[in-house]
């Protein structure tokens, strides 16, 4: 019994003791690299950590990162946005992140500054490396003119363009706004005095595990949200549905344009029990489909749906989109306004179709500065 | 009848008497009563009293210890009761031994138990559910109770950000409550607001292959 305790009592310190020495070693590594091409046209004019800390969580090591970086354009176009990649050697080659700034209008030779909060967890037995815990670098920095620089790994490129089309329109769109004088319309748009129209948030889960239909799931048919003016039209589909799960959803689409398209961004609305919608994202394919011509769009993984509580929203219908349409001529096509408000009749949808990077940006400044900042914003861009 | 009452008055004491019954005088006192007794009929009875009270003592002394030593003389009986002793302390000193013992025991299963609280303890605060979970159905799987399975990518949001888990690791992009999470791509998944600091729209997004 004395020996049993003595050995129980080993192992409890040994346990104790060994994370506190990985740990140790693990708080000796470099914990974050920034690299950026010496031919690129945006650069870091500095980077510091601020107050980042590692601690040890159970078996893990948990980085606490808050990284700020001063980016410059040293090119000698205005940069219309940028994504950086984030890389941490104990996800690669599965799993990564980024951080994407889009409306930014830089001009060359001014700088910018980016933050990159994040957290990585790492269990204690993963190798140790030379190079750094977590690396930043650039996938693709958009110019004005929508040429681009950059790996563009993550398929950023496209992301960029679309973005900053949603952005002029949207400039475009609100300036006409104050320039006619309807600013209760404008108010309205920059979501002052509706907080009704705030969309409810949701929690994703995106499974990529190889799963295999349950006894529970019942097959339920995709609906089809139309944009009149889109040159692809979504016909029907249908997906496997279980409580608050989607797998292998499937949409079918017909090219009503004349030309080619190489891909297609398919939007997912979900409508739960009760009979409100939610966007739930918007899936890029590629899919060759000639003038007239239909297709299918199919999606492998499993959508978990939940609510901001955590609590899983049950799944009572399913409709799609076309968020945009990029052509064999690598032109891309974004619905407009008037598209959007034709599209439903529910002003919280409508509002969650509408709502870009920019008007985000924009509604935050008229939040801020008023309307007269707002005046100012958008001639600066415009 | 001169002689008997000069032989009266002249009557040695009663502890002479006695000590000349059981022979203890000395001699010239011995024989000096012995003539008196030899002439007088009263301190002759009393003599003879004396005696016979001597034997009957005597007798009574040696049955007294015959009694004793028919007891030893038991032997059977003597180491029933030997034994039952014996048995007696043995079994005395077994309950004081065990009453020891499971005092012993108590302190060292509570020393045990007190230890597997804290370590409960620690590990419902320090560990993350998802590790949790994954041990517990580590352990199911090496006990047969699930089929393994295989290891992939998860992506999903948190009320602090989105995280990708895979190969072990999870790495979250940090957002602000007021971010607005979607699916973006196949196997993306994207956070937008508006960063108090800079003002600047940030698009957060954690990717899954």
């Amino acid at each position: 019994m004395a020996n049993s305790l003595q050995r129980f009592g080993a192992l409890a310190l040994l346990g104790l003791v060994l994370p506190v020495c990985i740990f140790a070693e693990d708080a000796d590594a470099r914990w974050l690299d920034v690299e950026f091409p010496h031919d690129s046209p945006v650069l870091p004019v500095s980077f510091s950590l601020g107050p980042s800390t590692a601690r040890v969580r159970g078996m893990s090591m948990a980085l606490d990162l808050h990284a700020s970086l001063v980016l410059r354009n040293t090119g000698t176009k205005p940069i219309s946005g940028l994504t950086l990649r984030v890389e941490a050697q104990d996800l690669t080659p599965s799993g990564k992140g980024s951080v994407t700034i889009p409306s930014l209008n830089v001009l060359p030779g001014e700088v910018f500054p980016v933050r990159i909060d994040m957290e990585l967890l790492r269990p204690f037995t993963v190798a140790k490396s030379d190079s750094a815990i977590v690396q930043v670098s650039l996938d693709c920095a958009l110019f004005n003119d929508f040429s681009y620089y950059g790996p563009d790994k993550l398929n950023s490129r496209r992301a960029l363009i679309v973005y900053e089309l949603e952005a002029r329109r949207d400039r475009k769109y609100l300036a006409n706004l104050l320039d006619t004088g309807r600013l209760a319309q404008l108010r309205e748009e920059l979501n002052f005095g509706l907080p009704d129209f705030t969309p409810e948030q949701l929690g994703l889960e995106l499974l990529r595990l190889p799963r295999t239909a349950s006894m529970r799931e019942q097959p339920v048919n995709v609906g089809a949200v139309s944009f009149p003016s889109a040159p692809v039209q979504p016909i029907g589909g249908a997906a496997q549905v279980s409580g608050n799960e989607v797998r292998a959803p499937q949409i079918e689409v017909k090219n009503t344009s004349q030309k080619t398209v190489r891909s297609i961004d398919m939007g997912w609305i979900v409508r739960d029990e009760s009979g409100k919608d939610f966007i739930a994202g918007s899936v890029p394919a590629l899919m060759r489909l000639g003038p007239v011509q239909t297709g299918t769009m199919t999606e492998s993984g499993t959508l978990r749906f939940s609510r901001s509580t955590g609590q899983p929203m049950m799944i009572g219908a399913l409709m799609a989109f076309v968020n945009d349409v990029e052509f064999m001529d690598g032109k891309l096509w974004i619905p407009t306004r008037i598209d959007i408000d034709e599209a439903t009749a529910d002003p919280v949808l409508r509002r969650a179709l509408a709502t870009s990077p920019e008007q985000q940006r924009l509604a935050d400044i008229y939040r801020r500065k008023g309307i007269s900042g707002l005046a100012e914003a958008l001639k600066k861009v415009n | 009848m001169r002689r008997e009452k000069a032989a009266k008055s002249l009557h040695p004491a009663v502890q002479s008497l006695a000590l000349y019954s059981s022979g203890d005088l000395p001699l010239i006192a011995r024989w000096r009563i012995g003539s008196h007794v030899a002439r007088c009929a009263d301190c002759e009875q009393q003599v003879f009293l004396f005696r016979s009270a001597t034997v009957e003592l005597k007798r009574e002394a040696n049955t007294q210890t015959l009694t004793g030593f028919e007891a030893i003389a038991d032997w059977m009986r003597l180491e029933r009761e030997m034994l039952g002793n014996i048995s007696v302390g043995v079994a005395a000193a077994r309950c004081i031994d065990k009453v020891g013992r499971d005092h012993v025991l108590i302190s060292r299963v509570a020393l045990v138990l007190g230890l597997m609280a804290l370590f409960v303890a620690g590990w419902l605060t320090h560990i993350p559910r998802e590790q949790t979970g994954h041990l517990a159905a580590s352990i199911r799987r090496l006990a047969g109770m699930e089929r393994p399975q295989i290891t992939g990518t998860i992506l999903r949001t948190t009320p602090d950000g989105i995280a990708v888990r895979a190969q072990g690791a999870t790495l979250t992009i940090m957002h602000p409550p007021s971010a607005v999470v979607s699916l973006s791509g196949a196997s993306a998944v994207s956070a937008r607001y508006v960063d108090e600091e800079t003002g600047q729209v940030t698009i957060t997004k954690v990717y899954g292959q």
